[in-house]
């Protein structure tokens, strides 16, 4: 190993970073808003009575599954104004795609929560005379969003690393001021490594806490 | 805007040949990141601290930090700090078969400790040894219960896969891309590619859930 490290050109680019790490860290944060409120209604669509709902939802959650984050994002900045002829910015596009992906995860996490939920608390809504918005959003949603949140939280931060992708159709991100720095000053080892780093200090403590919550999780079953 | 189908049909030869590279990035990095992921989760549940941090750090680090920034830090890394000049085909296999093993050592790490307590009691009450525990008791049921997770493993491998698209590797994601490209018809080529990935995914998940409600049912618990 005879490379030197020299991270001192950094220091004039901080200013730049910071600027792609906001960007990174607004997509990341819209994206989730999105997930956890999309994907809890996608849950309730796929749990339907009617094959008509819930066909459709299941395509949905299916096609967002099965095929690449890549692939998504490229195709709805390409695709997308094409079809409806309007150009959209590129950052509400992004938490559009980003978003949207979320939302079929999130919808499978929520669903577990929902089928857990005892058949005896709906018979006590009903019993209550609770009406079904209200059952749904007092009962149904807390005790689901609770049983649900570790997986919630792990896709959250899946998405927080999906949103580097963005960077490859030009959305000034954290991982697209990287690229640019790396290349305008042929420095790529220094410059990847305090992103990677960026991006590992943003996860770490999410999935710190993701572990803790399992852990108080599973101690409560057990008990 | 008009859909036209037809356009794709003369190159499907190509985006064939792009899926054919997928797959084979795909099941090589699969293969080896699983045996060295699971390596990796016997090295996790080691009692020496000095086994232990390192291997801990190692997979928070690969799965905690977008697989992007993996391929380009190894793509462009690896030859200024090791003065080797590796091809990008290598670059792609080595970063992809880093982050498999990364998320393979958790599956391997969570099976194995699924294997109850009373297991390993039993183990000690029959007074076996603990190389024949390992080998006889605890390996074959981890083992077992391991294959669903290992299996969407692969296949979001196979979906993180078209991220080598972007260091130049031709895989169906460049293929399709280059051909939109290069026709101007992102909607269709994208779509299709979009089908062909889904068409190669979604019966493996179908495959993860039967395996999880028939097999495992019968045969591991």
């Amino acid at each position: 190993m005879g490379y030197q490290f020299d991270f001192s050109f950094l220091q004039g680019s901080v200013e730049a970073l910071l600027k792609g790490l906001r960007v990174t860290l607004e997509l990341a944060l819209a994206a989730n808003v999105m997930g956890l409120v999309l994907g809890f209604v996608l849950c309730l669509l796929v749990m339907s009575r009617w094959q008509i709902v819930r066909w459709p939802a299941q395509l949905f959650i299916e096609f967002f599954r099965c095929t690449p984050a890549l692939l998504q994002i490229v195709w709805f900045f390409y695709c997308i104004p094409m079809m409806v002829d309007y150009f959209i910015d590129p950052i509400a596009m992004g938490v559009l795609a980003l978003g949207l992906n979320l939302t079929a995860f999130n919808a499978e996490a929520y669903r577990a929560g929902v089928q857990a939920v005892p058949r005896e608390h709906l018979d006590a809504c009903v019993a209550l005379g609770l009406k079904p918005w209200q059952r749904t959003l007092f009962v149904v949603l807390p005790q689901a969003l609770r049983s649900a949140l570790p997986v919630l939280m792990t896709n959250g931060i899946g998405t927080l690393q999906q949103s580097a992708l963005v960077a490859i159709v030009a959305v000034a991100d954290l991982m697209y001021v990287a690229k640019s720095l790396a290349t305008e000053a042929y420095r790529p080892l220094e410059t990847y490594t305090v992103v990677a780093l960026i991006y590992f200090a943003l996860s770490l403590p999410v999935s710190r806490l993701v572990h803790m919550i399992e852990r108080r999780q599973d101690a409560v079953v057990q008990r | 805007m008009n859909f036209d189908v037809g356009v794709v049909a003369s190159y499907w030869l190509v985006l064939l040949k792009g899926l054919g590279l997928t797959i084979a990035f795909t099941g090589g990095c699969a293969l080896l990141g699983s045996l060295l992921g699971f390596v990796l989760s016997l090295l996790r549940m080691s009692p020496s601290q000095w086994v232990k941090a390192p291997t801990w750090l190692y997979v928070e680090l690969f799965r905690g930090t977008p697989l992007l920034i993996q391929l380009f830090w190894i793509f462009f890394c690896f030859p200024v700090v090791f003065r080797l000049p590796i091809p990008p085909y290598l670059s792609v296999i080595i970063s992809l078969t880093l982050y498999m093993t990364a998320i393979t050592s958790e599956t391997f790490r969570g099976a194995l400790k699924s294997i109850s307590a009373e297991q390993h009691d039993a183990c000690i009450a029959l007074s076996l040894p603990p190389q024949v525990k390992i080998v006889h008791v605890i390996f074959p049921q981890a083992l077992l219960r391991a294959i669903p997770p290992l299996l969407s493993n692969v296949i979001s491998l196979f979906k993180e896969s078209a991220l080598i698209s972007s260091v130049g590797v031709a895989d169906l994601m460049y293929v399709g891309q280059s051909i939109s490209n290069a026709t101007a018809r992102p909607l269709e080529f994208l779509t299709t590619v979009g089908i062909i990935y889904f068409v190669v995914a979604f019966p493996l998940t179908r495959l993860v859930g039967l395996i999880e409600t028939r097999f495992l049912r019968r045969f591991a618990y």
